[in-house]
């Protein structure tokens, strides 16, 4: 699901007639346009003039010229694209739906017709057109309500309210942050304020949902079979039970599994903490063993003896996120558009990585049993994630070459020269370049003369020049600091 | 003026007397839906502790009492609707559709043993007796049985599993917490009396919770717990209560949790319509809103919202769960906020155990009192007691230190009677950290 689902065809067109304008300095042309949208000039026009009408509630903020071959955008510092998309957002029919949907759970034709000032066969197309991004989630709008695995449920109104309706009615309460507290002195852990956002938008979901009478877990409960005597599940279940204990609602351990799964699935609790509950949870349940398993995968991959124990930690803590995700929830609103920073990363990183992170996905859905569940494009943005992961294990694992560059020549070349090269091998990752130094360890020198001692750079390796900047040389050069890394 | 109250137990009773007190001319009606009014919630446990010889003695108040002292009695009457707007309630009486308009309208209709998750657990062969008619049921059922299965370890569950024990039936507890009667009881208080529960024969099982009940042709229950089941002859449901409002005007606002949401001086958003006792959120030991079915609430609530029918005058002081009880042999009482509840609140606690010895004698008896108090200034938040000895009275003193806002030093300087039989050197409700045996350090 993306946000523009939420939008109407001609609402995703002006969105993207925005994003080109802001994307060319505020000027395109019109027949570009036309080009690019494939669209009639008519419906262009019509874009431009609806674009025009809207932006009028930003009080001359923004506006929009079009001379009939130009268009252009001028935009005042305060603004910014999201502002516009959260414009769109704001009167999007499906998000009030939607909104409508969380806060009554149930609502008749009739009701919502009035409420949003619509037809009925229109509500029920958007209702269709819901169902069908819905899907991925296996949730649907039915009989009106929200039907499915209530973890499913308050997952997809989780992703609904951090990323598309974030501005939204859903206001924490008193009794979230109470909630959190006790969390906190429960589990003996204290939430990060980054961290604390997603656990409140939780709560107040979780907080709202428990009076939903009719609830399905049948699912989650059996997902949760292997992890009934798990330490944090375990005090989890205290907690929630206390806490509700003090309300007249009926609240069971599912409760609890709720909001273990979400707890291991997204960054709440610390690094340090995840890694101290690591430490005392069973191995040998599906998402450990996956954990490791994937670990061993990398290591292995990368050639690697083994990790450094503060960036296995950091490895583990963000591959039990991928994982318990993986394992307890479908779906995903798709805030960043896998395609483009795919292609971004395939730039930087080569295509290696990637297929290697889709190599993981495979064996982590294997081993998971996740692959019924999601078909097509499932899993898209686990491949990002690995792929991030995987980089940031790369960067990380770069020892840094100390290269000193030795040119003998006359003093105006050998300057020039110089930083010339250092300019080129700078941005080679995991380098520190400089000019040499006597006395100064380096791992490789570049020179264009053979020193006339065998031993007169202290056992460096040694690279000669063969015609300076040289795609030839700078090919050798690159290939000497791979070789030097591992 | 005429005030209407809807439901005749503690609250509706308190509320109706004080109204008909200090309200001369008030003409007070109760509409009670039961038979009978009065009914002690969960008398059956006097009964089978044979502290009365029938099941009806156990009343609080009788009709003839009541309207004695001028106050309307309509039992067998069943509310089904409230108009806010014109003032009038629909109510069922004795089958035929009856209406009443009122002046000021107290709703007192208490709470019942629910659950929608535990599947068969409305069945009538699980038992709930907090009413009297649901109380002559399950007298018979438990009679004829041998295997008994509790579902809830609050202080019902743990009254009845003693009792039954008594009766050399064979009971198992169950509750989903880590331990019984979690909410007035910090567990380390609270372990040695599960330990005489299991040495009693109990079958406690712990951190289980019930997902059905169901009724076997052999007239017998299964009690299905996770991967466990407990066969049983009878099924006793002492779950949390909630209260049962399909009756109220939807525009009276609710509380997130289906209670009616209250001011302190209990009215409701309805002009003229007030809430009581187990209908409502109040006050908690945490000075936040909680729900509290205690019947002390009950009366507390029913006087208070009477007394501000037509002024607001009487702020509600909240409540700090104030209980006591004897179960396998020992009395225990709370009050105030436990160590576990503190987590709740913004404030910081300590606490303090110790045992201390009830008179100046070698062989005395002793007490194990917990002490919650405010880590900064001292203030006491919460008490707890455990003795095999009548002590319950003392967490009435310990509740007024509370509310009055006593420290721990200022209890230090309670005044007292010495007594040799009564008293050891010092009030066992003065904390004096050398009296007794100190059981542990502070914590914090």
């Amino acid at each position: 699901m993306r946000v523009e689902d939420f939008l109407e065809k001609n609402e995703v067109r002006e969105m993207t007639i925005f994003n080109r304008l802001v994307l060319n300095k505020g000027v395109v042309p019109f027949a570009d346009l036309l080009d690019d949208l494939s669209i009639s000039k008519a419906s262009l026009e019509k874009d431009i003039g609806s674009l025009t009408d809207r932006i009028r509630v930003f009080n001359g903020q923004v506006s929009i010229q079009y001379d009939g071959k130009m268009i252009e955008l001028a935009m005042s510092d305060e603004l910014s694209l999201q502002h516009i998309q959260r414009m769109y957002l704001s009167q999007s029919i499906k998000i009030a739906i939607i909104n409508f949907l969380f806060k009554y759970q149930e609502f008749s034709i009739t009701q919502l017709t009035q409420e949003l000032a619509i037809s009925e066969s229109s509500l029920f197309r958007k209702i269709k057109e819901l169902n069908r991004h819905l899907k991925p989630f296996g949730i649907k709008i039915r009989n009106g309500q929200m039907q499915g695995e209530e973890l499913q449920i308050r997952y997809f109104y989780f992703q609904f309210y951090r990323y598309i309706d974030n501005q939204s009615s859903l206001q924490a309460e008193n009794g979230v942050s109470q909630m959190i507290q006790g969390m906190e002195k429960f589990l003996n852990r204290s939430i990060p304020s980054d961290n604390r956002q997603r656990l409140i938008t939780w709560f107040s979901i979780s907080r709202f949902r428990i009076h939903v009478k009719e609830k399905t877990y049948n699912e989650l409960r059996s997902k949760m079979k292997p992890y009934m005597t798990d330490p944090l599940y375990r005090e989890l279940q205290v907690f929630v039970l206390r806490y509700f204990s003090r309300y007249a609602v009926e609240v069971d351990e599912v409760e609890a599994m709720i909001h273990f799964s979400f707890l291991l699935s997204f960054p709440i609790i610390t690094e340090e903490d995840f890694h101290e509950y690591k430490l005392i949870r069973n191995r040998h349940v599906p998402i450990a063993s996956t954990d490791t398993f994937i670990v061993e995968t990398i290591i292995n991959h990368f050639k690697f003896r083994r990790l450094p124990y503060m960036l296995e930690r950091e490895i583990a803590y963000h591959l039990t996120h991928i994982h318990t995700r993986m394992y307890f929830f479908q779906g995903d609103i798709e805030i960043y558009d896998y395609d483009e920073i795919l292609s971004k990363e395939k730039q930087l990183i080569g295509k290696d990585l990637v297929s290697f992170a889709r190599r993981l996905l495979d064996i982590s859905r294997n081993m998971l049993e996740t692959h019924t569940k999601e078909k097509g494009n499932g899993h898209k943005m686990e491949v990002l994630k690995y792929t991030s992961l995987l980089i940031l294990i790369s960067l990380k694992m770069t020892s840094v070459i100390h290269i000193g560059i030795d040119l003998k020549m006359d003093s105006i070349y050998k300057e020039t020269l110089s930083e010339l090269l250092m300019l080129r091998i700078r941005p080679i990752n995991g380098v520190l370049i400089e000019r040499y130094e006597t006395g100064k360890d380096y791992d490789l020198i570049l020179t264009n003369r053979s020193p006339l001692e065998k031993d007169y750079y202290d056992g460096a390796r040694l690279y000669l020049l063969s015609e300076i900047m040289s795609s030839f040389d700078m090919e050798n050069i690159q290939n000497i600091i791979q070789e030097l890394n591992h | 003026m005429k005030v209407v109250i809807i439901g005749a137990s503690f609250a509706g009773v308190a509320a109706a007397l004080e109204v008909s007190n200090r309200y001369s001319d008030a003409e007070v009606i109760l509409l009670e839906k039961q038979v009978t009014l009065g009914y002690i919630p969960n008398g059956l446990h006097l009964y089978w502790d044979k502290k009365i010889e029938h099941l009806n003695d156990a009343r609080f108040t009788t009709r003839e009492q009541l309207e004695k002292e001028g106050i309307t009695c309509c039992l067998h009457a069943e509310v089904q609707k409230i108009n806010i707007d014109k003032k009038v309630i629909a109510y069922d009486y004795h089958g035929k559709e009856e209406s009443i308009a009122y002046d000021k309208l107290i709703i007192a209709t208490g709470s019942h043993q629910l659950s929608d998750k535990i599947i068969g657990g409305s069945e009538e062969s699980v038992l709930k007796y907090k009413w009297y008619d649901q109380a002559q049921a399950a007298l018979s059922r438990v009679k004829e049985s041998q295997r008994v299965a509790i579902i809830g370890g609050g202080q019902v569950g743990v009254e009845a599993a003693d009792l039954l024990i008594r009766q050399g039936k064979k009971v198992t507890l169950i509750e989903s917490m880590d331990y019984v009667l979690f909410k007035y009881f910090d567990k380390e208080m609270i372990h040695p009396i599960t330990r005489k529960m299991v040495e009693a024969g109990l079958d406690v099982r712990l951190q289980k919770t019930v997902s059905s009940v169901s009724m076997e042709p052999d007239n017998t229950t299964t009690v299905v717990l996770g991967n466990e089941t407990v066969a049983a002859d009878a099924v006793v449901m002492s779950v949390n209560v909630r209260p049962d409002l399909d009756f109220l005007d939807n525009r009276i606002e609710l509380n997130a949790d289906s209670t009616i949401a209250v001011d302190c001086y209990l009215r409701t958003s309805a002009k003229d319509v007030f809430a009581v006792g187990d209908c409502i959120q109040l006050s908690g030991p945490g000075e936040d809103r909680v729900y509290i079915p205690v019947i002390n609430n009950a009366v507390r609530t029913g006087m208070v919202a009477a007394s501000n029918l037509i002024e607001p005058t009487t702020p509600f002081k909240g409540s700090l769960r104030t209980i006591g009880t004897k179960v396998f042999d020992h009395y225990i009482a709370s009050t105030g906020l436990t160590e576990a509840e503190s987590a709740f609140t913004g404030r910081r606690v300590k606490s303090h155990r110790q045992e201390v010895r009830l008179s100046s004698y070698e062989n005395a008896e002793t007490a194990v009192l917990k002490w919650v108090y405010d880590a900064q200034n001292h203030e006491l938040l919460g008490a707890q007691i455990t003795s095999t000895a009548d002590v319950l009275e003392k967490i009435n003193t310990l509740a007024l230190a509370i509310q009055t806002k006593q420290t721990i030093e200022a209890l230090q300087q309670k005044d007292y009677f010495f007594h040799p039989s009564y008293v050891n050197m010092v009030s066992a409700t003065n904390l004096v950290p050398w009296i007794g045996e100190r059981t542990d350090r502070d914590e914090s």
